[in-house]
């Protein structure tokens, strides 16, 4: 039985095909900047020879495919970039230096600017991003300077009563709330370079923001896709929002673009961050020089202005700016101009470690949970937390010795029992036994087995931008120590416990009882359509998980959402599910319960059918009621084959990340995470701590055990 | 319920909560369908699952996307999944039925303890593994290659195939095999025609679970593929879904087109999965 | 003046002219359990060997070795003269009756005896001819195209059986092919294999715990107990001169009165009771009757308070209490009744006699040891 295994490596081959020698390029574009930067690459093409491959991943999946990409030489020669990450992927060492063909006096001062590190220029400057100020030309309101006139521009514009609003950004993201910290004279860092949040001016750039919300002249919880519709429907005069929004707006809709106004009680511009996007040279390419004259090529001339006319960039080339069409185009112009007050955001590792606290204080401001006092507070403790300090190094030795003896035993155990009859005699049919597993197992053992060894062993280490030191216990003690925050904070092990236990609780008794009750009801033999309402049932089963996640998360939005509309129907008032720990967790835990409860059902009707009716008639002459015949028959008899599929079940859903991250997305501030999505954030959203993430999953993976223990034990109590 | 008669009322009860349920249960797939035909590619307030306005648009954008060489991506993208998942699908199975007949037959030294390992691996959350994996799949050449999604997923679904194969086969009486044995059958010819027939129904259960989990599995490839023509559908998928913009409409003609195959496949396996479930369940 | 019987009693049987089946010195255990002890057997060309005992004596074991689909952990194997000790099944020329059928259920019934034949990749043609020979031997025409699903208990069996014939092999092996049947389908079905041993004329080895089976089928009967044959010959043979206790009382219905007794000159004595003695056997010994030979009247050598009756018409068996042990003896007429006390009286040479242990026959009955 060894062909498979064959057949397994020739088709791998075969599936694998050998790339074509050309460069590669990945982007994070969509839309009008997608079909720029693929006209541009035709342009290199035509004018070099040298194909181009273009691979478009989604913005938020592109940092982390690109960090895990290029150092296993599989990434690709030039990507593009926004320049925050610069330092992160240089300290990666996935970048490379740009050469001689940067000119810095050919583009904007913040562009090159902003890609310079330690004396060193990375990539070429592609385009800037900023936000501004649109207004609708139908409104007849003149660009406020100061946010003294704002206000009272808003207070005019804005009805309350019809939803109406005179302004509309996505308040609880940090990068739209930074240019009002600034404004009230907020610095990011302090002298030390490190990041503060515990400002004045944070509680005071919060509390005019909350303000406006309170007075409802802005909305709450604006998404991208909210702010859209109100300023195409003018429910709302004014909008924050970067270049892109250029593309959102109704063409009917005439706008203007101006620079954001000035905080009236400090006098300070609201100066918006600065993003710069690069093509970079990968370090790893194996075409240096042909991947820098790609990067070139993009930055400069013609594809410079593709890439404005079509992809409604503002160039980072000063020279585009001489283009007729280039000139002649108003928004281009404004952003310019709103630009070049501006400062490029830091590409400092500091300044990435910034905004997931930001965005928790922001949105628990917002939400009303937080005063505007206690903001920065929160946002402190969070990026203590998440910033931990390195544990010390220490010596593996130890470890090492006790893995060894720990074997050795072991071995020594295992062959005691061994003694007695001959192998042969043991195992009269080993070698055909271990032939028929072997393929599986040498394919377990590689893909499955080395990689759980591997995860297991990386929770004694610390990673770092690349770098792994050994710290022994330390991730284990941090975690369990709850290190840096309250026990009863989100971040803590033991809250993220509880609430994982509730969630798997919740769901499998909702699994469990709804799966059953169905089951019985379809049992009924004289019931018709019975078939027709088994397939229905089923259908949360075949759907693609993610997409019920993705689904589900559409139903609960505050504003679109079928499930506030049909709450509206009955009179009551539309809930803001993600804004509270209780709505956020049923909000999971419905999704799930849908998702689940079929194969519970499917179980329990199997089950059923292996009862034999004549119990139940002999039940019925004795007089049982079907209360009592549940209870002492169905029950009962259910368990054998219930019991496993519970296990099963409370496993999967322990481990359900999916319907977490997507749903709730751990929304309040981190309060609805499980264990599991907790361990994800933690390898792959803070600083890659893939040391402290395997130390969560080795926790996990202890809880499980001691839960499969337990059940061993039922079940064994079940057969005796 | 052995009663040979029901009160009408009480049947009417029967079928109404039933229905009930249908409509919940079925609610947020209309609300999917009602998006793909809508014209718009936002969600809008209202709680009526059936369009008011009925386009195709969002459908024909999703199966006619090419790239920037004009390639039909979505069918390459198609194609890629259906390579992969019934890729997968055999050769997850042909390891499983293998190596569960193996732990249901046989005794062999460490059987025990390799059964207890495949258990005990399931409890490691997979995210994690993809760290190691990454750097296991690049030792084997087999980074952004579909060979090597195929492993993977075949291998990561294997020890709940193998568990439920083993139950499975530890129902089929071993007289049977015994019988065939005395009738002149090689081990070959014992398992192929005999043993494997009659566990149709697990088999078939087992290589659903398979296919729907290489078939919808979305992180490890997006992670894995580089090159959009090889992308399997949920990753194209995933480009819809933006942080800052979701186009709605696009999604859900997306998420319709994935799932129909599946569902379709389910519904037609579907009279297995009581059986094929349950049988290897009582006997956990 | 009698032999005394000192030799192992099988060991007493004559050697078969024409030896089929061989096994010699056959061991087994599974575990910590012997299961067979070392069993030596001559199986005749042609005959019906039935192998009895109760569960767990082995007889399964010995059969399932016979067919390869286990292995014996010493010993040696023949058959037809061929060592098969490494021979597997499929080349042994050997066809098997399993307990439950074993009958495929994803094939119908023809698909189930066309199995075998198609798997030795026989000509369609022939297949075919044979599957409808033994269907009209069988009398399964009607059932051809069935699933075992949709057949009686009966129909299977005649479907198992089917399976093995349409492969003529040259030794059939039948494991406890009746136990699942009703009495009245297992009495036809036993007329119907006797039937096919008769029209066959092949080797049959048939392995059964019911000794009336083994008594009316078999050429020749072995009885096993623990692993060990206990003795091997014709039914009658076994029925008239068992070789020990245990086959004595295995055979037979209701079974064979045994009773502790000492010799005391001419006379048996024992609990309540005093026999004429016979042969030569001294000391504590078992005496053993049958119920057959023994009568329920008012005069007779042991009396005992009846507590059971098994009236099967006129006549029938009554279970007495005795100070013994318990005497069960045949009763004619209709005066019989519970609690009434009786005396059982011998129908003339009717004694068994055993050595105390019951291991070993000292003497049998003159007029039946012909």
């Amino acid at each position: 039985m060894r062909s498979p295994w064959v057949a397994l490596v020739l088709l791998a081959s075969t599936l694998s095909f050998a790339a074509p020698p050309s460069l590669k390029l990945w982007h994070g574009y969509r839309g009008g900047e997608e079909q720029a930067i693929e006209q541009a690459a035709k342009a290199f093409t035509a004018a070099t020879g040298t194909q181009v491959e273009i691979l478009a991943v989604p913005y938020d999946a592109l940092s982390s495919k690109l960090t895990s990409a290029i150092p296993h030489e599989a990434g690709p020669d030039v990507f593009i970039f926004a320049h925050e990450r610069l330092r992160q992927f240089h300290r990666m060492k996935i970048v490379a230096p740009s050469g001689p063909g940067l000119e810095p006096s050919k583009y904007l001062k913040p562009a090159v600017d902003a890609l310079e590190l330690d004396g060193k220029f990375y990539g070429y400057p592609l385009s800037i991003k900023c936000l501004a100020l649109f207004m609708r030309d139908d409104r007849g309101l003149t660009a406020p300077t100061t946010t003294d006139a704002l206000e009272a521009q808003l207070t005019a514009a804005s009805n309350p009563a019809k939803n109406e609003f005179g302004l509309a950004y996505e308040a609880g993201d940090f990068y739209f709330h930074a240019p009002i910290l600034f404004g009230f004279g907020g610095q990011l860092f302090d002298a030390q370079g490190r990041a503060q949040f515990e400002t004045p001016a944070m509680e005071k750039s919060l509390a005019w923001v909350k303000s406006l919300q309170d007075r409802h002249l802005m909305p709450q919880e604006a998404s991208g896709a909210l702010v859209k519709t109100l300023f195409n429907e003018n429910r709302t005069a004014m909008v924050i929002s970067g270049p892109w929004f250029t593309g959102e707006i109704d063409p009917g809709v005439k706008y203007s673009i101006h620079p954001l106004p000035m905080v009236s009680e400090t006098g300070l511009p609201m100066a918006p961050f600065l993003g710069v996007e690069a093509a970079f040279v990968s370090s790893r390419t194996t075409q240096p020089e042909a991947a820098e004259a790609l990067a070139k090529f993009l930055a400069v001339g013609d594809a410079t202005v593709m890439r404005v006319i079509t992809g409604r960039q503002i160039p980072a080339e000063l020279a585009a700016y001489e283009n007729e069409a280039v000139a002649k185009d108003t928004m281009i112009s404004a952003f310019r101009a709103v630009a070049e007050r501006g400062t490029a955001t830091p590409n400092t590792l500091e300044m990435a470690r910034v905004w997931e606290p930001m965005k928790l204080a922001l949105r628990a401001v917002l939400q009303g949970g937080v005063s505007p006092h206690d903001g920065g507070p929160l946002a402190g403790r969070r990026y203590r937390a998440l910033n931990r300090e390195a544990p010390p190094t220490t010596s593996p030795v130890p470890y090492v010795v006790v893995l060894v003896l720990g074997l050795v035993a072991l071995v020594t155990w295992q062959s005691r029992k061994a003694k007695g009859k001959s192998f042969k005699q043991r195992y009269p049919e080993a070698g055909r036994g271990l032939a028929y597993v072997a393929p599986a197992a040498a394919g377990l053992a590689v893909l499955v087995v080395v990689p759980f060894v591997i995860g297991l062993s990386l929770s004694l280490f610390h990673h770092e931008a690349g770098e792994y030191s050994f710290v022994g216990l330390a991730n284990f003690t941090d975690i369990l120590t709850s290190k840096g925050y309250r026990i009863t904070e989100p971040l803590s092990f033991y809250f993220t416990l509880v609430v994982t236990l509730l969630w798997t609780l919740a769901n499998v008794v909702l699994h469990v009882s709804i799966g059953l009750f169905l089951a019985i009801l379809l049992k009924e033999p004289l019931l018709k359509l019975r078939g027709v309402y088994r397939v229905l049932l089923i259908v949360p089963w075949a759907v693609p998980n993610y997409i019920t996640a993705m689904m589900w998360k559409g139903m609960f939005h505050r504003q679109f959402g079928a499930i506030n509309a049909i709450l509206g129907m009955f009179g009551i008032e539309p809930v803001s599910w993600f804004a509270q720990w209780s709505t956020a967790f049923a909000a999971n835990v419905i999704t799930n319960t849908w998702l689940g409860f079929p194969f519970m059902m499917v179980v329990s009707l199997g089950a059923l059918q292996s009862i034999p009716t004549d119990l139940y008639e002999a039940a019925e002459v004795d007089g049982a009621s079907k209360w009592t015949q549940f209870r002492r028959i169905t029950l009962p008899l259910l368990r054998p084959a219930l019991l496993p599929a519970i296990i099963l079940g409370s496993v999967w859903t322990f481990n359900m990340f999916n319907i977490i991250y997507l749903v709730s997305g751990g929304e309040p501030g981190g309060g609805t995470d499980i264990l599991v999505s907790e361990a994800f954030r933690w390898a792959f959203q803070r600083n890659e701590q893939y040391g402290f993430a395997a130390a969560y999953s080795v926790l996990i993976f202890f809880v499980l055990f001691a839960w499969s223990q337990v059940t061993k034990r039922l079940s064994g109590e079940e057969q005796a | 319920m052995s009663a040979r008669t029901m009160p009408r009322w009480k049947m009417f009860a029967l079928h109404a909560g039933l229905s009930l349920t249908c409509a919940v249960t079925l609610y947020p797939v209309l609300w999917v369908v009602k998006l793909a035909l809508s014209p718009t590619q936002t969600l809008s307030m209202s709680a009526n699952p059936f369009p008011e306005a009925i386009t195709l648009d969002h459908f024909r954008d999703v199966l006619g996307s090419t790239d920037s060489q004009g390639r039909w991506l979505f069918g390459r993208q198609l194609l890629s999944s259906l390579v992969v998942s019934g890729a997968t699908t055999l050769v997850g199975l042909s390891l499983a039925v293998t190596a569960a007949y193996s732990l249901s037959r046989f005794r062999f030294p460490g059987k025990q303890s390799g059964m207890q390992l495949l258990l005990v691996t399931q409890m490691f959350p997979a995210t994690l593994m993809m760290v190691p994996l990454y750097s296991i799949l690049q030792w084997l050449g087999l980074l952004d290659s579909l060979g090597g999604l195929v492993l993977v997923y075949a291998t990561s679904s294997l020890p709940f195939c193998v568990w439920m194969l083993k139950g499975y086969f530890d129902t089929i009486p071993r007289e049977l095999e015994e019988a065939a044995i005395m009738d002149g059958a090689t081990p070959g010819q014992v398992f192929w025609k005999v043993v494997l027939p009659l566990a149709r129904p697990a088999l078939a259960v087992t290589a659903l679970f398979s296919f729907m989990q290489a078939w919808n599995e979305f992180i490890l490839a997006a992670t894995l593929l580089n090159d959009a023509t090889r992308f399997t559908l949920p990753v194209a998928l995933q480009r819809y879904v933006g942080e800052y913009k979701t186009e709605w409409g696009h999604f859900a003609a997306g998420a319709l087109i994935i799932s129909a195959p599946v569902m379709a496949l389910f519904f037609a396996l579907q009279k297995f999965l009581v059986g094929g479930l349950t049988a290897g369940a009582v006997k956990g | 003046m009698q032999i005394p019987l000192v030799v192992p009693c099988v060991l007493s049987t004559l050697r078969p002219l024409v030896s089929d089946v061989r096994l010699v010195g056959i061991k087994k255990s599974f575990g910590e359990n012997a299961i067979v002890k070392g069993v030596d057997l001559d199986v005749i060309d042609g005959e019906f060997l039935v192998m009895v005992g109760p569960s767990g004596c082995g007889k399964t074991t010995l059969l399932r070795i016979i067919s390869g689909l286990e292995q014996m952990d010493e010993g040696e194997l023949f058959i037809g003269g061929k060592k098969m000790n490494d021979v597997p099944p499929r080349e042994r020329d050997v066809g098997m009756v399993f307990q439950s059928y074993a009958l495929y259920p994803h094939m119908t019934v023809r698909e189930n005896m066309a199995f075998g034949l198609e798997l030795r990749k026989l000509p369609r043609a022939e297949i075919d001819a044979r599957v409808a020979e033994a269907a009209r031997m069988l009398e399964l025409g009607p059932l051809l195209e069935r699933k075992p699903k949709a057949l009686s208990g009966g129909q299977r069996q005649r479907v198992a059986m089917g399976r093995v014939i349409v492969r003529r092999p040259q030794l059939f092996l039948f494991d406890e092919p009746l136990s699942n049947l009703d009495t009245a389908l297992r009495v036809a079905m036993r007329g119907e294999l006797a039937r096919l041993h008769r029209q066959l004329g092949v080797t049959m080895i048939y392995v059964t715990h019911d000794q009336v089976e083994a008594m009316t089928l078999a050429t020749r009967v072995a009885v096993f107990n623990q692993g060990i044959l206990q003795q091997l010959g014709a039914p009658l043979e076994l029925y008239h001169r068992p070789c020990n206790a245990f086959v004595a009382q295995f055979l037979g219905s209701p079974s064979m009165n045994l009773i502790t007794a000492k010799r005391e000159g001419d006379r048996f004595v024992g609990a309540g009771f005093t026999l004429p003695a016979v042969g030569d056997a001294s000391g504590e010994v078992k005496l053993g009757m049958r119920p057959q030979d023994l009568r329920v009247g008012s005069e007779g050598p042991i009396r005992g308070e009846i507590e059971a009756v098994e009236r099967l018409g006129f006549d029938g068996y009554a279970f007495l209490k005795t100070p013994a042990g318990p005497i069960a003896a045949r009763f004619e007429g209709a005066d019989v009744q519970v609690g009434q006390t009786v005396a059982v009286m011998p129908t003339g040479d009717v004694l068994h006699v055993f050595s105390s242990d019951g291991a070993r026959a000292l003497r049998h009955p003159e007029a039946r040891r012909a």
